[in-house]
């Protein structure tokens, strides 16, 4: 059980990291790796937004799946429960954490609403079947895009040094960066280059 | 005058930003996940720029009339949530003229929902002065989104198989790499690298 447990959450963090093995959320990666001051908090969370949105999708999917055509508009299902989870989770921190609220209202929405969260709900559907696969793979992918964005922001300030050509410096030199990132978890998870 | 040169240096502002300054893939890096792992081949690309262009357009149009008095924290909801409605009445044409094309772009049809351009850009769109200036703007970052798309997408399709729109194009190249998302990672940077050479290059020869 154990083993199971590691395994799927070894392989949502790495084998199948969401930026790495599927570009979901890199635009919000470029955003956020900017700075480094709030990157845990935005970690914490993304992690809790997709850990709880996975087990609520986990009721929404056994809810819609008499429809062969609910696909049309789970989409709206899941981002009216994620708005629901939003507004709760600020609601709630405004209430007992004003502290923390104050540091995170400029960038909870960006945790929220963006395609690293909405793309996990969507692989998590089509990859688990249990509840218990569905919140790990919820908390492995959010803490995949943590490990992403943490490994991007460490060199964020390299990449845009004045020492890299002007052509490459910043935007190019970033994608080129997260590619070779990304070829190496390919690697992880047994994949040769066949030539 | 002044008055009509001002707004015809207004109009080319937002065109040149739209399509060169500020290229949605090329320069800010919106929108790029579907690109990195979608845009290997041109058939794909083609129905990726018809979704997004569908769901952007009409849920940036839609959403320019929602009260700016509105927080912004429900706001971003009611963008989104647009989003989701505008989904559905795409999802259903481009089913009807495309089945395969739905299929074989997934589950990155509806995360054009929640893409940057709905979630982040939006509000930098909704403060232009009028609503012509503001559709324009929208149009051209969408125009300058499909072109770069297009464009990518048949250089990656001729350098992994030597095919174009599956068509063989008699280039003998292989690099099967780029058919991956990191081989769609690396070759978008380059792309974006010889971008900014270009308009270097054009500066430089204009001065």
């Amino acid at each position: 059980m154990l083993k199971n447990i590691i395994l799927t959450a070894f392989t949502a963090v790495f084998a199948e990291n969401i930026i790495f093995s599927g570009a979901l959320g890199t635009s919000t990666l470029i955003i956020v790796s900017r700075s480094r001051k709030n990157l845990l908090g935005f970690g914490l969370s993304v992690t809790y937004i997709t850990a709880l949105m996975s087990v609520l999708t986990y009721f929404i999917n056994q809810a819609l799946s008499f429809d062969e055509k609910s696909y049309i508009y789970t989409p709206l299902v899941y981002i009216i429960i994620l708005g629901a989870v939003y507004i709760l989770t600020l609601l709630c921190m405004w209430r007992f954490a004003p502290a923390m609220f104050g540091r995170m209202k400029k960038y909870i929405h960006i945790s929220a609403f963006n395609c690293a969260v909405l793309g996990s709900l969507f692989l998590i559907s089509e990859r688990c079947n249990t509840l218990g696969e569905y919140f790990i793979h919820g908390i492995g992918m959010g803490l995949g895009f943590v490990l992403a964005v943490y490994l991007t922001a460490i060199v964020y300030d390299r990449l845009y040094s004045e020492k890299a050509p002007y052509s490459f410096r910043g935007y190019p030199l970033l994608l080129v960066y997260i590619g070779i990132l990304s070829m190496a978890f390919w690697g992880l998870s047994g994949y040769t280059l066949k030539f | 005058m002044s008055n009509g040169n001002d707004n015809n240096n207004s109009f080319k502002k937002i065109i040149k930003n739209g399509l060169i300054n500020k290229n949605p893939i090329l320069v800010s890096g919106m929108v790029i996940a579907p690109v990195i792992v979608l845009a290997n081949n041109f058939n794909d690309a083609v129905m990726l720029v018809a979704a997004f262009s569908l769901i952007t357009f009409f849920t940036l149009l839609i959403s320019s009339f929602v009260p700016k008095s509105i927080v912004y924290t429900i706001r971003i909801i009611l963008y989104t949530l647009i989003g989701a409605v505008v989904y559905v009445p795409s999802v259903m044409l481009l089913e009807y003229l495309m089945p395969e094309g739905v299929e074989a772009i997934g589950i990155f049809f509806p995360l054009f929902i929640t893409n940057s351009f709905i979630v982040t850009r939006s509000e930098s769109i909704f403060f232009l002065e009028t609503k012509g200036k503001m559709i324009l703007d929208i149009i051209f970052c969408i125009i300058g989104y499909d072109a770069a798309v297009l464009i990518f997408s048949a250089v990656r399709e001729i350098l992994a198989s030597g095919t174009i729109g599956g068509k063989i194009t008699g280039m003998p190249s292989s690099f099967r790499v780029f058919e991956h998302p990191f081989g769609g990672f690396i070759l978008l940077g380059l792309f974006a690298a010889l971008f900014r050479s270009i308009l270097l290059l054009i500066k430089r020869v204009q001065k």
